[in-house]
């Protein structure tokens, strides 16, 4: 087995890294790059603790991604949302709406909610709870983390939720 | 056991079918092939070890959800379920697949899984696979001596196994052009909503007023594969649909299935609420325009 | 009294930023220099067994293995992963019976997932390579997965001091007749008029708390031990690892790390023991420790299950005249905590309702299912689904509305509470039920359902609960508190109760903040672990009623302090001054004023005048501290309301509506508290319809992951309704009683009772899978036969 080389570009910052091929992009961003932000939950793509974003807006399961298989894709962990502390609308969301109890789901729930809102910027309730299918919170009952969601809809910023692609060389 | 690691494995990545076809002439079953990988990394995480596992990923095109009304939907490798699900032509000419693949596992289960992959997991509980085996079509094997085409009413062989030969790769799933009369609808019974289904059922009719022409009924997770429930199609075939008709369909049901216990349900139960699953199916097929 | 300005606001979690950014840092997170990777090797083959032969050599030599450990390389004493045994006096110890029956790596596997060696490797993977390289050989043992297996003569002794297999029964010293209650049962029940009786089985549910347990330890070169823990109980877990591993407890830490969820899955120690035994084979080497969410299934305890058999009787008037119960719990394969939910299952039965004779009975009995222990309700969800659904029954039976029966003989201020001669403070559940009644539109809806005929049939219900804040008087109740004021007139609060998630840390503060005169973000909440000085941890619904107590106490003797040096100051009584932002003044006249911060800074400098070798002002930082015992126990009641929706062909219950009415007391953080009965709603619906622990007949879990085992998601769960009941207690601090577990009690009975009222039909075992329902629907000639 050996080792293939990569480039990420994460959080609007460029990785070029060597992985081997059975690391999960999880264990690459936890493990390798310490992008603790990111948690492992289940490992078989159930709960969501995991979620990041592809290339802007596409939520998947790192747990379920083969690291060596995303050369030169974009990825957007919950912290790529957060600059030097300044939240984004949908944290602020979930912080004014307390929809966060022990906040292990939180940076997959913010991360998915990033994806469902640039597919979908005025979801229903309905659309919501949909969307949430695949993102396990044990804490809330969801009550407070769909009133979340309804309003980092609202507050979104005109322009894209999506986080800026910026290149930028870092040294590996 | 399962483990957060998984084995060791040499990773294959062909930039072209062509090279893909030719490693698995080379390597043939040792090959595990990979496109969304949300199924093939779990079952390493748990049981399997394969020695190679080949990625999809660097061979471009094989995404394509094409529809062309005269000759239907063509569906590649690569295809996300979330990729049919953005293409608006499915939604309107494939009702049931569209609502078996909005409702399948999660969203980003949705965002990686492929809809062949679906079919290749030859799970009887894939709810994709219950939708289309129902409309009918041709899944596309290619190998390094040729195309081959298999019908879906021939793909299932057994639990987990295709009729995919160790040389070939899945390209591409062709499903028929929509008919004019044609009435479809899936449902399925889960535990929660985010669950693998206990008991799915898709119907693909073809009808003239309020007769049924042709009808093609699917049903999962009563059988070690998709099963098409020929019998019951035959009752509906060139009759009116009426609530009599109905009650003889759904009463039909339970002596074609062979379910079982399992973590989700019981044989008994799926035996007691298949026909009504069935029935429910074409009532919502009946509704749709 | 001035009203609160900070206590009774949805303050703003103390913890908030870091969760949205990732940046919290869970056990798993931390990474230290020169870390190695534990692996415990589990026996996944068998539930009961006993290794005959362990070879480690072939994992040794696994590439990038520092040490494998085999039970004889680790201290050979035994431990009881509970902490109850800490929190009983001595006699009350051996009156119980509690035992130490679990080792670091046994050779006797009593469930799925014992431990049974160590590996330490320099990455997590070459752990779990030598992992799979383990040679094992087990003798099985048979398999007993129920109380009834297990009793049998000639089964497997699982300990010498427990015949039969009973780890516990309620003891005949405390308990005579081995029951709790009184009055003459057998006479009053044959005087009842109506009787109703069954037996219920409760299902084994996990909590499924999404941080998988994790840990790190070291043993550093001072030969101190260190262990990054997310426990709920820091000080608990510090005294068991210095019992185990015989050290002085000033030689062991605990650091507390951000606890992602708990429900009672860090109750006391689950792999502490591994991981700090790995730790003391490596010194100077951290060893992190992580598990896979099926290991976290098999290692950590789940809800106890089991069977309850219940018999009521009542006068024709409804009058209730006895309660007969036994509650025979499954208690999986060591003892730990077999007093705790045998026990409170019936506490709380009998603090429910007026009944003049009451006998309850709790067993324990080993068996090779998995752990049970602590689960958030601790034995009340059980006695929720048996005993609320039988007085439904016994309402339809005399022709009583189930609401104004429950207002009419539910327990109430001075009746006993949980435990006999603790009586309730307060009890405000009469306007829970009228509250919640009115939300859910009781009457009418009862009215409307009552005759349906057609495929889907909808019905309502409503339970009640009481439940308890803190453990007082059946364990020891004690936390211990400081309070440093810095020299800028700024605050920390120290101690060592964690913070699963549910924002106790922030209502603290709230509290301190309040009874300081601070402004909210002038003060600090701290916990340094196992640095701080004694508590309990975080269990029983106890860290508002009691930490909070605690804290508030430990505030007021800081404002002592203070006012003491401001009297001096002002030459005013310090019963004469209030404070205020930070001012102290007299009441009399508020021109007379202190600033706080001319007092602390004079304390801590305090300058020597160089020429004069005079000093001004007091001297001496100011700590205020308190070791508190609270005087009382103020349980919370709440009813809860649910409407469904059943298919009568298919089985299936959907639940449209779902009202949790709560006496609470006073809301430190309203948000808060009702994020707590949101989250218990969801954990209370999936105990009623479909979460179970499911065991092969080998006793191997069948589903043991998310995909198998299913939680109520967004789109499964009803519209909510919490209403928030305050009615101040007397004793709770601001008025406050508990609500940390009650969330999730009465949703359960509500659930089951509006299925009856939907069908007509009670369903006994929980949880009510449409499997369940379409049996009942046929057994009553509801549902048509298809074939």
């Amino acid at each position: 087995m050996k080792d293939v080389q990569i480039t990420l570009q994460i959080n609007g910052e460029e990785y070029r890294l060597n992985v081997a091929v059975n690391r999960t992009l999880l264990e690459v961003l936890r493990d390798q790059l310490g992008m603790t932000e990111t948690k492992y939950g289940c490992g078989t793509g159930e709960c969501g603790a995991c979620t990041v974003l592809v290339d802007g807006d596409r939520a998947i399961n790192s747990c379920l991604t083969l690291a060596a298989t995303m050369d030169g894709k974009r990825i957007t962990t919950a912290a790529g949302f957060a600059k030097f502390g300044e939240l984004n609308h949908i944290q602020q969301a979930f912080t004014d709406e307390a929809a966060i109890q022990c906040g292990y789901c939180t940076p997959g729930m913010i991360v998915k909610t990033a994806s469902l809102l640039a597919k979908n910027p005025d979801p229903s309730e309905q659309e919501i709870r949909h969307a949430l299918e695949g993102n396990i919170c044990r804490c809330t009952g969801y009550e407070k983390i769909v009133k979340a969601v309804k309003k980092a809809a609202s507050t979104a910023p005109r322009a894209a939720v999506v986080v800026p692609a910026v290149r930028v060389e870092v040294a590996q | 056991m399962s483990s957060r690691i998984l084995p060791d494995f040499e990773l294959l990545m062909p930039q072209s079918i062509a090279e893909a076809v030719d490693l698995l002439s080379s390597y043939g079953r040792r090959v595990t092939v990979m496109a969304g990988g949300t199924d093939v990394l779990v079952a390493m995480k748990s049981t399997q070890s394969p020695e190679y596992v080949m990625s999809l990923a660097n061979i471009p095109g094989l995404a394509h959800v094409l529809f062309e009304p005269a000759k239907g939907l063509r569906l590649g490798a690569k295809a996300t379920v979330a990729d049919l699900l953005a293409h608006p032509d499915v939604m309107r000419h494939y009702p049931s697949l569209w609502h078996a693949a909005e409702i399948f596992a999660t969203g980003q289960v949705r965002n990686t899984a492929t809809v062949l992959g679906n079919l290749l997991r030859a799970s009887p509980a894939g709810d994709c696979s219950c939708a289309i085996y129902a409309i009918g079509g041709t899944v596309v094997f290619q190998s390094v001596s040729g195309r081959r085409e298999v019908d879906i009413d021939d793909f299932w062989l057994s639990y987990g196994v295709t009729a995919r030969r160790a040389d070939e790769l899945a390209v591409e799933l062709v499903l028929p052009p929509p008919s004019d009369g044609a009435r479809a609808a899936f449902r399925r019974l889960t535990r929660t909503n985010d669950d693998l289904a206990k008991l799915n059922v898709a119907v693909q009719l073809d009808m003239l007023g309020g007769t049924c022409i042709d009808a093609r009924l699917a049903m999962g997770c009563v059988a070690p594969t998709p099963l098409r429930l020929r019998h019951t199609e035959a009752l509906l075939k060139g009759r009116e649909i009426t609530a009599e008709l109905l009650q003889r369909v759904a009463e039909s049901v339970p002596a074609e299935i062979s379910p079982i216990d399992d973590k989700r349900s019981t044989a008994e139960y799926r035996r007691q609420v298949a026909g009504v699953v069935l029935k429910r199916a074409i009532e919502d097929a009946c509704r749709a325009d | 009294m001035k009203p609160e300005s900070i206590v009774g606001t949805s303050a703003q979690r103390v913890d908030v930023k870091d969760k949205v950014t990732g940046q919290a840092l869970y056990a798993a997170d931390i990474q230290l220099p020169g870390m190695l990777y534990g692996k415990v090797v589990r026996c996944w083959e068998h539930a009961h067994a006993r290794v005959v032969r362990l070879d480690l050599s072939a994992a040794a030599k696994s590439p990038g293995v520092v040490k494998v450990l085999g039970p004889a390389d680790v201290t050979a004493n035994t431990y009881n992963s509970s902490v109850l045994d800490l929190m009983v006096s001595e006699p009350m110890h051996d009156l119980l019976g509690d035992i130490d029956d679990q080792s670091i790596f046994t050779t006797h596997v009593k469930y799925q997932g014992d431990a049974i060696c160590g590996i330490i490797a320099k990455s997590e993977e070459a752990a779990e390579r030598a992992a799979a390289k383990v040679i094992v050989e087990y003798e099985p043992l048979p398999v007993y997965l129920t109380a009834e297996a297990s009793r049998q003569p000639g089964a497997v002794q699982f300990v010498p001091e427990k015949p039969g297999n009973r780890a516990f029964e309620l003891p005949e010293a405390m308990f005579p007749g081995h029951a709790l209650g009184g009055g003459d049962v057998d006479a009053a029940m044959r005087d009842a008029d109506v009787v109703v009786e069954d037996v219920f089985y409760v299902p084994k549910q996990k909590q499924c708390q999404m941080e998988p347990h994790a840990y790190i330890a070291k043993f550093d070169n001072a030969g101190r031990l260190t262990c990054w823990t997310s426990s709920q109980m820091p000080k608990l877990v510090q005294a068991k690892l210095a019992r185990l591993f015989d050290l002085p407890m000033a030689r062991v830490k605990i650091n507390a790390t951000v606890i992602g969820g708990g429900f009672g899955a860090r109750l006391g120690l689950i792999s502490e023991p591994q991981a700090c035994a790995m730790a003391l084979a490596v010194p100077g080497h951290p060893v992190k420790l992580q598990t896979l969410r099926e290991e976290d299934w098999a290692i950590s305890p789940s809800r106890h299950p089991g069977r309850y058999w219940m018999k009521l009787g009542f006068k024709k008037d409804g009058t209730p005249v006895a309660c007969d119960a036994r509650f025979e719990n499954y208690k999986g394969g060591y003892y730990l905590d077999a007093s705790g939910t045998a026990f409170t299952a019936g506490a709380w039965l009998s603090g429910m309702y007026k009944f003049p004779a009451l006998r309850y009975r709790g067993e324990s009995y080993f068996t090779n299912q998995g752990l049970t222990g602590a689960f958030r309700g601790y034995g009340n969800p059980q006695t929720n689904f048996a005993l609320e659904q039988l007085i439904e029954r016994a309402c339809a039976r005399l022709g009583m509305d189930p609401v104004e029966w429950r207002k009419k003989w539910h327990k109430g201020v001075g009746d006993d509470g949980w435990c006999a001669g603790v009586t309730y403070p307060s009890c405000a559940l009469d306007e829970c039920l009228d509250r919640g009644a009115a939300a859910i539109d009781w009457a009418e809806k009862r009215r409307r359902y009552a005759n349906q005929t057609g495929t889907l049939r909808r019905g309502v219900g409503v339970a009640v609960m009481n439940h308890t804040s803190g453990a007082m008087p059946m364990l020891l109740e004690h936390t211990a508190c400081t309070v440093k004021l810095n020299e800028d007139a700024t605050a920390e609060v120290i101690f060592a109760c964690s913070d699963m998630g549910q924002g106790s840390h922030t209502a603290l503060k709230q509290i301190a903040a309040e009874t300081l005169g601070f402004p909210f973000d002038d003060v600090q909440l701290a916990n340094p672990g196992s640095d701080a000085g004694f508590d309990i941890g975080a269990h029983a619904s106890r860290t508002i009623y009691v930490g909070g107590a605690a804290v508030k106490a430990a505030c007021e003797d800081v404002k002592r302090q203070l006012f003491a040096r401001a009297a001096e100051r002002l030459q005013v009584p310090a019963d004469q001054l209030d404070i205020r932002d930070k001012k102290i003044f007299a009441k009399a006249d508020p021109q007379r004023s202190v600033d706080v911060e001319a007092i602390t800074r004079g304390g801590v400098f305090h300058f020597v005048d160089p020429m004069t070798g005079q000093t001004t002002g007091a001297p001496g930082q100011i700590q205020g501290y308190v070791s508190f015992f609270p005087p009382h126990n103020s349980p919370p009641f709440g009813a809860s309301f649910a409407e469904v929706e059943v298919d009568t062909e298919t089985g299936e219950v959907r639940v449209l509506d779902l009202v949790n009415a709560h006496d609470i007391g006073r809301a430190i953080n309203p948000a808060a508290v009702e994020g707590q009965l949101e989250g218990g709603i969801q954990q209370g619906l999936g105990f009623v319809l479909t979460e179970e622990t499911q065991y092969d007949e080998r006793g191997r879990m069948l589903n043991n992951s998310f995909t198998d085992y299913k939680m109520f998601g967004p789109s499964d769960m009803p519209k909510i309704t919490t209403i928030l009941v305050e009615d101040a207690d007397p004793v709770g601090p601001f008025g406050a009683k508990s609500v940390g577990e009650s969330g999730l009690v009465s949703p359960v009975g509500a659930v089951a009772n509006a299925i009856y009222h939907a069908l007509g039909i009670q369903f006994t075992e929980a949880p009510i899978t449409p499997e369940k329902v379409l049996k009942g629907l046929r057994e009553k000639g509801i549902a048509q036969a298809a074939h």
